[in-house]
């Protein structure tokens, strides 16, 4: 049975599974380390996963609905961010009524444009990047199936939140983009003493990061699932906030935590069509991401330090 | 002496006045920007706001489903609004609420043949207790490693939906084939409040209601006035402060997190003892989420929360009225509960606008 778990689409389904949170997870850290904590990340991905869904839908492309997402996303990044630096709103309140703003927005549009709450039409998916045949029989056989499932299988997205996560590794702390955000976070008046724009900093922050929880919206309904029900991200965004604390407000590390969350729901996938062999009820398999997650913040919070200005209303004085 | 005792009652009222300013305005900004979303998707605002007024205060039914709508939202609001007090963010109180609502189905049917009253003290009691066990696991967590609240209750939240949900469809099952417990005997359940009370018309509103209003009371009264309520707002207020002051900051914070669960059990409790007399998988419409809009409008004071919790109440009930009658999609409601959070968070706005109105009157009265 072991054999028939561990197939190689197990770990490509794992990885799949890591894009959202992986994506949102990174806009978590980029956002915190700018000082401003992000918990409407859970709302920024509904909205982009529905908004993917009206734009590629009304402008018939899939990568147009990317567009629509990313933007859905900014948009709620703006309110976020003019609510929390500009009113100097408590960003936790503020973050908790774009979540529930977003539910009601997609609910309340969902009825508008199609007509009826649930899930909408299907629309046509992104598709796989690479569609390369390679050898079937033998040895050779079994490793070009594993290497095409694990390297080869996925579609942009998928690809684009590793670039992201390198990228954004690399660009945090070797350059000159990456130590201003830190500083911002870590010493705002510091930075404003220097002459970097607290204000501007923060909202730019903000804005990336609502365009990446739009983008892993665009994933579930553009990718994965091709369609958008209500309230589908199921605390998604939540665990992705857990997965940015696990890797210590690092965009490798969250990209890391978000591979183990994605890991343990592929495997309660996998596990599930053992039902029969496993008697175990399905729901807890379903519970084991949230369980996961409590473990992996119990254990990691102590060692992982938050940045010193994490959720304070900078004021220039 | 008569004239200072006016004077300080005077004052007093304008306190006051200036304390509801805020949500009073944030309210009414809600509803504007809900008309104008409404009149941009093509629907009629004022035949909406008529429908919603009238199926939440057009006569006795519709007043007592008012009613029936705020008690859940008055536990959670309560729940919300203690743990905010001392600092606490519990978002998970749909989890909580869940667990409340999973042992009344349990012990209503255990208890089956004893008195009533009995039953309800008892359910009640039981029904806090798990509620606050639901919060206890996070509360420690945040004491001990400081894993934040937000993501643990919400977890916690999940996985006891998760629970419910299994328990529904599996052990707790009733014979038949839709997922839910067995119904309760009258024993365990709450009765109407138009039972209880001669003067009250027939409606489905039930003891809980006032349950939860004399509840409310009470927490103001708790923190207000004794040494548990003064240790959670010190903590809130300022922690390090508290701690050098000689109060335990992780032990305030176990506890009031486990009060702010034991309140959002009872939510759970009520509605299955008042509304459903039993148990399934969505027997909250997210009263936990709507309990934060509550406790934020109400400013986290407790006596507020009743208010908040009938606004909210009101809006559930005559969400329905207003979709059949304006056919103007109901989730139009959270839209308008996170305009409202917005504007009473971000006070500028409404005081921006109070002051101008201020400003107006006077000039217009000099």
């Amino acid at each position: 049975m072991l054999a028939e778990i561990f197939t190689p689409d197990l770990f490509a389904s794992a990885i799949r599974m890591a894009t959202p949170l992986a994506l949102a997870a990174i806009g978590g850290t980029i956002c915190e380390r700018s000082g401003v904590v992000n918990i409407a990340l859970e709302g920024m991905m509904l909205f982009g996963a529905f908004m993917g869904v009206v734009g590629a839908m009304f402008l018939g492309s899939a990568w147009a609905g990317v567009l629509v997402a990313i933007m859905s996303g900014m948009a709620l990044g703006l309110i976020h961010a003019f609510a929390s630096i500009t009113l100097r709103t408590d960003q936790v309140v503020s973050g908790t009524a774009i979540n529930i703003l977003s539910l009601g927005l997609t609910g309340f549009l969902m009825e508008v444009i199609f007509g009826h709450p649930g899930t909408t039409d299907p629309v046509a998916r992104l598709k796989p990047v690479f569609d390369i045949s390679g050898p079937t029989e033998g040895a050779l056989g079994t490793a070009w199936r594993w290497f095409d499932a694990i390297v080869l299988s996925y579609t942009p997205i998928v690809y684009f939140a590793i670039v992201v996560a390198i990228v954004g590794q690399w660009a945090l702390f070797n350059t000159r983009w990456g130590l201003r955000l830190r500083s911002l976070g870590e010493h705002p008046r510091a930075a404003d003493t220097v002459g970097i724009s607290v204000v501007r900093g923060r909202y730019s922050a903000v804005i990336v990061s609502g365009a990446l929880g739009g983008l892993a919206g665009a994933n579930l309904t553009l990718e994965q699932v091709g369609s958008f029900t209500e309230g589908m991200t199921n605390a998604r965004g939540f665990i992705a906030l857990a997965a940015n604390i696990f890797g210590r407000w690092t965009p490798a590390g969250s990209y890391g935590a978000s591979l183990l969350f994605g890991f343990a729901d592929a495997l309660q996938i996998k596990l599930q069509l053992f039902r029969d062999v496993i008697r175990i009820p399905s729901q807890f398999f379903l519970m084991l991401p949230y369980v996961l997650t409590v473990i992996v913040l119990a254990g990691a919070v102590g060692r992982a330090v938050a940045p010193a200005a994490i959720g304070k209303p900078y004021e220039k004085g | 002496m008569t004239e200072s005792m006016h004077e300080m009652t005077i004052r007093r009222l304008l306190a006051i006045v200036r304390e509801l300013a805020v949500p009073i305005v944030s309210v009414v900004i809600a509803m504007v920007i809900g008309s104008i979303i409404m009149l941009i998707s093509g629907f009629d605002p004022v035949a909406a706001f008529s429908a919603l007024l009238k199926g939440s205060f057009g006569g006795g039914r519709q007043i007592g489903e008012t009613m029936l709508r705020a008690t859940p939202l008055m536990f959670t609001g309560l729940a919300v609004a203690y743990g905010f007090r001392a600092g606490l963010f519990n978002i998970g109180a749909e989890g909580q609420l869940f667990m409340g609502g999973l042992s009344a189905a349990w012990l209503g049917i255990v208890l089956a043949g004893l008195p009533r009253p009995l039953n309800i003290v008892l359910m009640i009691l039981a029904g806090a207790a798990i509620g606050a066990a639901w919060a206890f696991i996070p509360a420690l967590l945040k004491a001990r490693v400081g894993a934040h609240e937000v993501i643990t209750t919400m977890m916690f939240t999940y996985i006891g939906r998760y629970i419910v949900s299994w328990l529904v469809t599996g052990p707790l099952k009733a014979p038949g084939q839709i997922p839910q417990t067995d119904v309760l005997p009258t024993e365990s359940t709450l009765p109407k409040l138009h039972e209880v009370t001669a003067f009250l018309p027939i409606s489905r509103a039930h003891l809980g209601f006032a349950i939860a209003v004399v509840l409310a009371m009470f927490v103001w009264w708790v923190l207000k006035y004794t040494s548990l309520g003064y240790e959670s707002r010190a903590v809130g207020y300022n922690p390090w402060a508290s701690e050098t002051g000689g109060i335990s900051v992780s032990a305030t914070t176990v506890k009031a997190l486990c009060i702010s669960g034991a309140l959002a059990g009872l939510a759970g409790v009520t509605e299955v003892m008042g509304v459903h007399l039993r148990l399934f998988d969505q027997f909250s419409p997210g009263f936990g989420f709507t309990g934060i809009a509550v406790a934020l409008l109400a400013k986290n004071n407790p006596i507020g929360v009743i208010a908040a919790a009938i606004l909210f109440g009101a809006l559930s009930a005559g969400g329905g009225t207003m979709q059949l009658e304006a056919e103007v999609p109901q989730k139009v409601i959270f839209v308008i509960q996170a305009l409202i959070i917005f504007l009473v968070a971000a006070e500028q706005i409404a005081r921006w606008i109070i002051g101008r109105a201020s400003r107006e009157g006077v000039e217009h009265a000099g």
